[in-house]
């Protein structure tokens, strides 16, 4: 359903953050985006999502298409509408409004059928409904990620784009945002890209995996065929 | 008694000054960028109200017209001048809306020339008398107005959708990009609505002090009451706005003359001139001493 071909992406029209970058992602699928910092994962999420343009990047050469469609210089308002849905690095959300505001600005974009997905997000993510008139700049860390995974499906995605959402949570928290991940591939067969550095429990649960490294696709395989002394050796070259 | 008079004339000066000062924060807080050109716009909108009326418009058909116009003047500048500067520094924007405020200022001249024009009545003449104190129709109306458009700006802000994408663009605008908010869109909005209070501002002032090209330079009294006011409060601006205004009128009407008695009775100075156009800037230092973020501001937060 998602098709990248050939993409190279530039910031500042100097810096080369991707190379010619193949990548996939077909309908009903985890797939597992890893690499060491600075690879690239992060650029690719965002050329998908049409947020480039925003950091001073842009696509210098080849294709993304989703449903056959070129994503190429729409804005990402027009790019949620098509049933992508990005949840960025650093837990984007709004801190200085309630937790109910936040889910429902993520609303405004599919306004019809929000109420449901309202209830739906909530029996997700019970804390939610308990924050809902607190301000998200009181939640922890652990409580965002979910609240910006709560915002991501109230904007109703036939494909999910996860950006680092395990980074500096508890290994505990960790679980449970995998498992989060796992329920909304089974239960709403939304296909999920996920950028991580390393985490095994992602590797048990993708069908697919990508390795980037400075820019390029270093290793693309299912997981089974990935050993830990693979990604070691392209996370030290 | 006659302080109460002066305060109660000082708030509805300071109700003006506030809805022109919510503009400027209004604009700052989703794109950062400080408007120079409020008080042109202010000025702007004067000048339009001043035509529509002598043009044969009724007031009320005046004012309404002229705040339509000057939303139109308020988007158009900022999609035909301010949104290709998009990648600019934001500095480099505030440039522009100084800009912005030279060229009113001299659209203003060439028309209207440089002097000051007898404003048209825009409210009938006489006062009503509560409780020993006289406010006139002028002074009462200029107060209602600001503060019902106050009132419904704020209400605007907090409790409709268009509202929430406002505060959700000043909150976070990689997040408010994320959730498809047309963060562009959002700025123009905020430029339409600021242009329009300004207009409306700057009618009511004029209303009360007569008009003339001088008008433009009460964007810098609007810029004490915003950093009094905390730079993104909006309420901050509107209790900022009222607490100038009365101490403007407090020291116009009494702090001034007792000087200067004192001085005539002491030394050959007869005059200390306008002290109340000092005070702004007077309480502008002592808050910024005393404290930075102003009154109703929080500590910077982290901008991304
Ligand atoms: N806004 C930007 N302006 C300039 N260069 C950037 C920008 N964002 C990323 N880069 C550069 O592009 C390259 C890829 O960065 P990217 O953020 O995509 O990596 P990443 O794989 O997500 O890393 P991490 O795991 O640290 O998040 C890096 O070299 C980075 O310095
Ligand atoms: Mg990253």
């Amino acid at each position: 359903m998602l098709e990248v071909r050939g993409l190279s992406v530039r910031y500042d029209s100097v810096i080369a953050a991707l190379e010619g970058i193949d990548f996939a992602a077909s309908e009903g699928r985890i797939v597992a985006l890893l690499g060491p910092n600075g690879a690239g994962k992060s650029t690719l999420l965002k050329a998908v999502a049409g947020m480039l343009p925003f950091e001073q990047g842009e696509i210098s050469a080849g294709r993304v298409e989703f449903g056959g469609v070129s994503l190429k210089g729409k804005h990402p308002a027009a790019i949620t509408r098509a049933g992508i849905a990005l949840v960025q690095d650093g837990r984007q959300c709004f801190r200085n409004l309630t937790v109910g505001e936040n889910l429902r600005a993520a609303s405004f974009r599919h306004a019809e059928g929000s109420a449901e997905r309202l209830e739906l997000v909530l029996s997700y993510f019970p804390i939610l409904g308990e924050f809902y008139e607190r301000p998200a700049g009181f939640l922890s860390g652990g409580q965002l990620q979910m609240l910006v995974i709560g915002m991501a499906l109230m904007l109703q995605p036939r494909l999910l784009l996860l950006d680092e959402p395990s980074l500096g949570l508890s290994p505990v928290m960790v679980q449970s945002v995998f498992a989060i991940v796992e329920r909304l591939h089974e239960e709403l067969g939304m296909s999920v890209i996920v950028a991580e550095q390393t985490v095994p429990r992602l590797m048990e649960i993708a069908d697919d995996v990508y390795v980037l490294s400075r820019g390029q696709v270093a290793l693309h395989a299912p997981p089974q065929a990935i050993s830990e002394d693979d990604l070691q050796r392209l996370y030290l070259s | 008694m006659f302080i109460l008079q002066l305060i109660v004339a000082g708030l509805a000066v300071g109700s003006v000054y506030a809805i022109i000062a919510l503009g400027i924060v209004l604009i700052y807080k989703c794109s950062g960028v400080v408007n120079f050109a409020q008080g042109g716009y202010a000025m702007l909108g004067a000048f339009f109200t001043y035509a529509l009326t002598t043009a044969g418009l009724p007031s009320a058909a005046a004012l309404v017209v002229s705040l339509l116009l000057m939303g139109v003047v308020g988007a158009l500048t900022q999609t035909l001048i301010l949104r290709p500067m998009l990648k600019a520094p934001v500095v480099a924007v505030m440039m522009a809306t100084l800009g912005i405020l030279i060229i009113f200022r001299a659209i203003c001249l060439l028309i209207w020339g440089p002097d000051q024009i007898g404003f048209p009545k825009l409210f009938p003449d006489g006062s009503i008398e509560v409780g020993g104190i006289f406010m006139t129709y002028n002074y009462v109306a200029a107060f209602l107005l600001s503060a019902v458009l106050c009132g419904a700006f704020l209400a605007f802000y907090r409790y409709t959708p268009l509202g929430l994408m406002q505060r959700c663009t000043a909150d976070n605008t990689r997040a408010a990009l994320a959730v498809g908010i047309h963060v562009s869109n959002q700025v123009t909005i905020a430029w339409t609505a600021s242009a329009m209070l300004a207009g409306l501002g700057g009618s009511l002032l004029a209303s009360l002090n007569g008009l003339s090209l001088g008008l433009s330079n009460i964007g810098l009294v609007a810029f004490p009451v915003i950093v009094l006011g905390g730079m993104t409060s909006l309420p901050g601006a509107v209790v900022a706005g009222l607490i100038l205004g009365v101490l403007q009128a407090v020291t116009d009407g009494l702090l001034t003359p007792a000087i200067e008695r004192v001085l005539r009775d002491y030394t050959e100075i007869y005059s200390v001139g306008a002290l109340q156009q000092v005070i702004p800037y007077a309480l502008l230092v002592v808050v910024l001493l005393v404290r930075p973020q102003g009154i109703f501001g929080s500590k910077e937060s982290e901008r991304v």
